[in-house]
C-alpha cells in the first residue's frame, strides 16, 4: 500500500486537489496527474532547464522539485502563456517572428524563464539576459535567434516605458 | 502524363512568387509555443503501461542467473520480458555490415555497458523501476576490450564470438595512380589525429508506444521515430510478421539529428506488449540512458592522413586511414558513417587521386550511432588540418592555398576521385565573400599585435562540402544494399479550393510543413493559410523517408510540386473539354486557367476544382475527377558502385568557408572564439529563414564538438559520461554571434534548384575551430591533433613546449 499525500496548488489560475507519492516529481505531475504536458522533461538531473515553470513567481526546474513541495503555491506553466482567446502572449509571439525555435522541445523551459526576467527585469542588460539564457540548453538553434527574440519581446513589452508588462489583451 | 517538375523558381505557374524563397513564419510554431504539439511522451493510448529496461553494469559477461520472480509479482507489475523471449519472438538487430547485429535483449552473453537484459511493464514508470530492483541478476565477468587497436590484435577477447574476429569490415579503396603522386610529390606531409566520440543528444529522448495484439500479431507503434516507413518494414522483419500488420505514427520529434531511428528500446516495449496480452506500452528513455545506453555516441575514429603537394603548392594526393571503433554491434548503421566521406572524399579541391584505408572494428562500447553529417565532419577536420600543414610549412597564407586548389565554377559538374559528382559551386566566391565579412587582412593584423603581447591567438580558415540528399546506393560498400530513397506526398483541392498535404514524416525542426505550404501556396496561386499539412501514418501515407542525409527539403520539393504538375494536367484538361478546346491552349499562371485565343475567358483553381468535383457530368471521359495527385520522388541518375566503391550517390554539394578567430588562455587551456564568420552556397534558399537557423544551430554543434563534447570511457569499457554534467552541450555563453554572407548557385540537377542544407555548418565548423587553435599554436610549435580541444589538452599542449 502506497502512501500519498494531498496537494491543493493552483495551476494557470486553476485551482487543483490531487492526492500524490511523496516521490512523485512536480514536472511528472503536473505532465501525467494534470495532463499539462507542455512542460517537458530533458535531463532529469537539473541541468538543460527544459522543465522550468513558475512556482510562487520564482521559475523552478520542476524534475527538481517534489509534487509535495508545491503544495500551496501558484503555478504558471507554458499553458497559461497566451491569452485565453488562444492570442500569443508578445514573448511567444517574437520566437514566431525571429525563428527561436526549431523542434520546439526546449522552448516552454526557455519561455518561462524570460517571462520570469521581463516581468521583473522590463529592460534587462545583456549579461542580464545571458545569466538567465546560460541555464536552458538548446540543441536545434544555436541561440542567437531565441537571443533576438528576448530582445524583440522586451521591446513589444514596452520595456523602454512602464515597469510591468502589458496584458496580452 | 510526362511530370516536369520546375527547376528554378521562375518557373513556377506564378509571376511573382509570395512564399518560395521568402523568410516565412512557420505553422507549426503556435502548436509548439503553447505546449499543444503531441511528443511521445504526451501520447496516452487507454489502458497503457510503462517500461522500464534492466541494463548490464558491465561491458562483458555471461549471464550465469537471471531471475525475475519477485518482479512479477510486485502489485503493479503485469509482464516481464528477458532474453528467452526476444529469441522466441524477434530476429537479431539488422546492421551495418550485415550479420553484426544481436537480439534486443541479452540472453547469454552481455557486450557493453547498459545493454538491456531484462524489461518490465507497469502501472508507471515508477512501480517499473521499483520491480527492477528486485530483478537478480548474476554476471560471470568477462575480459572487455575497449580499444579498437588491441580488439585487432590475436588474443583479444571477442566481442560476438561467433563472428571470430572483431574487425566487422576492412577494406582499401584506390582511385587513380596514388603511389605514383607520393613518389613524385614535392613534399609528403603526415600525420595522425583523434576524433573522440560525441554524438547527437536532441533534447528529446527516445520514446515509443507500442501495442501489439498477440492473436492477429498486428503491431501498433507511435513514436519518436525518424524514417517511419522504413522502420515499419524493419519491424516486420525484425518480429517475422506481414509487412501490412505494422503501423508505424511518428509524433513530432523534439530534435533528432539522426539518433531517432533505434530499435531496441521499441523492440523491447513491443515484446513487452505482446507479453501483456496486448496492452500498449509506453517507454520514455530517461537521459542518464541515453547518454549511456542510447542512439548518442558517434565518430570514435583514429586518423592518420597523407597529403602530397606539387612544386606549384597543387595539392596531388590524399590518403587517410581511419580506423572507427563502431562499439558492440551495427545496429546503429554508423558503419554507413565510415563510408559516406566518399561523397566528398577531396572536399572542394581538385586533388586527382586519393585513398581510403577503412577498418571498422568493434569494441565493448556502445552500439555507435549516427549524428549530424553522418561521417563527413571529422574527415573535413582532418582534411583541413593537412591542407594547413602543407600551408604553413610553404608559408603560404592557408585562404590563398585553399584558393590555388579550388575546383573552378567552370568545372562542374565535377566528378571526384571517389566518385560521387558535385552538381555546381562558385568556391572562389565564397572564399572572396567570407574573406570581405572578416576584414582577414585586418584580423591578421589584430593576431600580429596580439601575439606581440604574448597573447595566443589563431585564425582558421576552413572550407568544406556538405553532400546533400542522400541515396542509399553508396552504402553497399558496407552492406546496405539499394537504391532510391522515396518521398511522397499527395496534394488534394477541396471544392472550395482549399489545399491539403498528405505527407508521411513528422517535424523535427527543419519547418517542411511550412515549405510544403509555401511551394502549393505559389503553384496554385492561394495564400499560404489556405494550405494544410497533414502527416499519415505508416499503413495510409506515400512512401517517406522525412528527413536525413539533407534531403527533405529538395525530396518533397519534388514530391509536391510533382504532385501539383500532375493536377495541372487534369485541369488543363477538364478547363479544355469545358472550353471547347485543346488542353495544349490552356495554361496556369497566378490561380487561373486561361486559354489561348480566348481573352477574358478564366476559370479560378477553386472554380475547376469544384467543378470536378460536383459537375463529373461535364467532364470528358476518363479522365480522373479528383483534383488530387501523389507523386513520389527520388534523386535520378543513382549509380551502383564499382569495385572501387565509386557511385554517384548524393545528388547536391553545398560549399561554405568559415573563417574563426580564437584565443587560448595560456594558464587554462580555454579556447575562446572572438569572431566567427562565414560565407555559405546552399543553391535557392526555399525559406531563408529556416536556413539561416540551420546554420546556426549546426555551427553551435560544430563548436560542442569541437571544444567541449566527448564521451569517455575507461579502460574497462566503462562509460564514465553519464549526465550533462560530464557531457557538456554549449550554451548560449559558449557560442558566439556568427556573421553570415550568402552566394545562391542553384543545383541544375534538383526541383527549384535547392541544394541540401540540413546539416549545414557541422561539416565546416569543427575543421574551423580547430584550424584557428592550431593556427594559434604554430609558433609554440606544437599542435592540437586530438577532438574535442578541451581545455586539458591543449594546457598540457603548452606545458610540453615550456622547457
Amino acid at each position: 500500500m502506497t502512501t500519498t499525500l494531498p496537494v491543493r496548488l493552483t495551476v494557470n489560475g486553476v485551482q487543483h486537489v490531487a492526492h500524490v507519492e511523496p516521490r512523485t516529481t512536480l514536472a511528472d505531475f503536473l505532465r501525467a496527474e494534470l495532463q499539462l504536458t507542455g512542460t517537458h522533461v530533458g535531463c532529469e538531473h537539473g541541468v538543460c532547464g527544459i522543465c522550468t515553470v513558475l512556482v510562487n513567481d520564482r521559475a523552478v526546474r520542476s524534475c527538481l522539485m517534489l509534487a509535495v513541495q508545491a503544495d500551496g503555491a501558484n503555478l504558471m506553466t507554458v499553458e497559461g502563456l497566451a491569452g485565453p482567446d488562444g492570442k500569443l502572449h508578445p514573448i511567444q509571439q517574437a520566437f514566431v517572428e525571429e525563428h527561436g525555435l526549431q523542434c520546439g522541445f526546449c522552448t516552454p523551459g526557455f519561455l518561462i524563464a524570460i517571462y520570469e526576467l521581463l516581468e521583473n527585469n522590463p529592460s534587462p542588460s545583456e549579461s542580464e539576459i545571458l545569466d538567465v539564457l546560460g541555464g536552458q540548453i538548446c540543441r536545434c538553434t544555436g541561440y542567437q535567434s531565441i537571443l533576438r527574440a528576448v530582445h524583440s519581446a522586451a521591446a513589444k513589452l514596452g520595456a523602454t516605458g512602464s515597469g510591468t508588462a502589458q496584458e496580452s489583451a | 502524363m510526362v511530370i516536369e517538375i520546375p527547376k528554378r523558381v521562375e518557373d513556377l505557374p506564378t509571376s511573382n512568387p509570395r512564399w518560395v524563397g521568402h523568410r516565412v513564419e512557420r505553422k507549426e510554431d503556435s502548436a509548439l509555443l503553447t505546449g499543444r504539439t503531441q511528443f511521445i511522451a504526451d501520447v496516452v493510448v487507454p489502458g497503457m503501461l510503462h517500461c522500464a529496461i534492466l541494463r548490464s553494469p558491465l561491458p562483458h559477461a555471461r549471464i550465469a542467473k537471471l531471475d525475475t520472480t519477485d518482479a512479477a509479482a510486485l502489485p503493479g507489475v503485469v509482464a516481464v520480458v528477458t532474453g528467452e523471449d526476444a529469441l522466441r519472438w524477434s530476429q537479431p538487430a539488422a546492421s551495418a555490415p550485415e550479420g553484426w547485429g544481436t537480439h534486443c535483449l541479452a540472453s547469454s552473453v552481455v557486450r557493453y555497458v547498459g545493454e538491456p537484459v531484462a524489461a518490465v511493464a507497469a502501472t508507471s514508470r515508477y512501480v517499473a523501476e521499483d520491480a527492477l530492483e528486485r530483478i537478480v541478476v548474476d554476471y560471470d565477468p568477462l575480459d572487455a576490450v575497449a580499444d579498437p587497436f588491441a580488439a585487432m590484435e590475436a588474443g583479444s577477447p571477442l566481442v560476438i564470438e561467433e563472428k571470430g574476429t572483431n574487425v566487422m569490415m576492412q577494406r582499401l579503396f584506390t582511385w587513380g595512380a596514388v603511389d605514383d603522386a607520393f613518389a613524385q610529390a614535392a613534399h609528403v606531409f603526415t600525420e595522425k589525429f583523434r576524433w573522440n566520440r560525441l554524438g547527437a543528444n536532441p533534447m528529446e529522448t527516445f520514446g515509443a508506444v507500442c501495442e501489439w495484439d498477440p492473436m492477429s500479431l498486428d503491431l501498433t507503434v507511435y513514436g519518436s521515430i525518424q524514417a517511419a516507413s522504413f522502420f515499419a518494414l524493419g519491424r516486420a522483419a525484425t518480429f517475422g510478421i506481414p509487412s501490412n500488420k505494422v503501423n508505424v505514427k511518428s509524433q513530432p520529434h523534439g530534435g533528432s539529428f539522426g539518433g531517432k531511428g533505434g530499435t531496441r528500446g521499441t523492440d523491447i516495449t513491443c515484446l513487452l506488449s505482446r507479453k501483456a496480452g496486448g496492452r500498449p506500452v509506453k517507454w520514455i528513455e530517461d537521459r542518464m540512458e541515453y547518454l549511456t545506453s542510447g542512439g548518442s555516441q558517434a565518430w570514435d575514429r583514429h586518423y592518420e592522413a597523407s597529403l602530397a603537394v606539387d612544386a606549384k603548392a597543387q595539392v596531388t594526393g590524399l590518403r587517410v586511414k581511419l580506423v572507427d571503433d563502431l562499439g558492440a554491434t551495427g545496429e546503429g548503421y554508423a558503419a554507413i558513417s565510415a563510408a559516406k566521406p566518399l561523397a566528398a572524399f577531396t572536399g572542394p579541391y581538385t586533388i586527382p587521386v586519393a585513398e581510403y584505408d577503412l577498418t571498422l572494428v568493434a569494441t565493448n562500447k556502445l552500439p555507435a550511432f549516427p549524428y549530424r553529417g553522418f561521417g563527413p565532419p571529422p574527415h573535413f577536420f582532418v582534411l583541413e588540418q593537412m591542407m594547413d600543414i602543407a600551408a604553413r610549412h610553404l608559408d603560404i597564407d592557408p585562404a590563398e592555398f585553399r584558393r590555388r586548389n579550388f575546383i573552378a565554377s567552370d568545372q562542374f559538374p565535377y566528378t571526384i576521385p571517389s566518385g560521387n559528382e558535385y552538381d555546381s559551386g562558385s568556391y572562389e566566391e565564397v572564399l572572396d565573400k567570407a574573406l570581405a565579412l572578416a576584414d582577414y587582412a585586418d584580423l591578421r593584423a589584430q593576431q600580429a599585435r596580439a601575439r606581440e603581447e604574448g597573447r595566443i591567438v589563431g585564425i582558421g580558415v576552413a572550407s568544406a562540402i556538405e553532400p546533400g540528399v542522400f541515396d542509399w546506393n553508396a552504402y553497399r560498400t558496407v552492406g546496405v544494399p539499394g537504391i532510391g530513397v522515396p518521398e511522397g506526398a499527395t496534394v488534394s483541392i477541396d471544392i472550395l479550393g482549399m489545399i491539403t498535404v498528405r505527407v508521411g514524416f513528422s517535424l523535427e525542426g527543419q519547418g517542411q510543413y511550412t515549405l510544403a505550404s509555401q511551394l502549393v501556396a505559389d503553384y496554385f496561386g492561394t495564400h499560404i493559410d489556405a494550405v494544410r499539412v497533414v502527416q499519415l501514418d505508416t499503413q495510409s501515407s506515400p512512401p517517406s523517408f522525412g528527413p536525413g542525409g539533407s534531403r527533405l527539403g529538395v525530396a518533397i520539393t519534388g514530391a509536391v510540386l510533382g504532385a501539383c504538375e500532375r493536377i495541372r494536367q487534369k485541369m488543363c484538361a477538364v478547363t479544355a473539354a469545358l472550353m471547347q478546346t485543346e488542353p495544349s491552349n490552356v495554361q496556369l499562371r497566378d490561380g487561373k486557367f486561361t486559354v489561348e485565343g480566348m481573352p477574358g475567358v478564366e476559370m479560378s483553381v477553386a472554380e475547376v476544382a469544384g467543378t470536378m468535383l460536383a459537375r463529373s457530368d461535364l467532364l470528358p471521359p476518363g479522365i480522373d475527377p479528383r483534383p488530387e495527385a501523389t507523386h513520389v520522388w527520388t534523386a535520378a541518375g543513382r549509380t551502383e558502385p564499382d569495385e572501387q566503391g565509386r557511385a554517384k550517390s548524393y545528388l547536391t554539394a553545398a560549399q561554405a568557408v568559415h573563417v574563426v578567430m580564437v584565443e587560448i588562455d595560456r594558464d587554462t587551456g580555454v579556447v575562446e572564439i572572438l569572431k566567427y564568420c562565414l560565407a555559405d552556397d546552399c543553391g535557392t534558399r526555399l525559406n531563408p529563414l529556416v536556413v539561416q537557423g540551420q546554420t546556426e544551430g549546426s555551427v553551435a554543434q560544430g563548436i560542442g564538438a569541437a571544444l567541449f563534447e566527448e564521451y569517455v570511457y575507461d579502460e574497462d569499457a566503462q562509460p564514465l559520461t553519464a549526465t550533462f554534467m560530464d557531457y557538456l552541450i554549449p550554451t548560449i555563453n559558449e557560442i558566439p554571434p556568427t556573421e553570415k554572407a550568402e552566394v545562391v548557385t542553384p543545383s541544375p540537377f534538383t526541383p527549384l534548384g535547392a541544394k541540401g542544407c540540413g546539416e549545414g555548418a557541422i561539416h565546416t565548423t569543427p575543421a574551423a575551430v580547430m584550424c584557428a587553435v592550431n593556427d594559434a599554436l604554430a609558433p609554440l610549435e606544437t599542435m592540437a591533433r586530438e577532438v574535442p580541444a578541451a581545455p586539458s589538452r591543449i594546457w598540457n599542449l603548452i606545458r610540453s613546449t615550456q622547457s
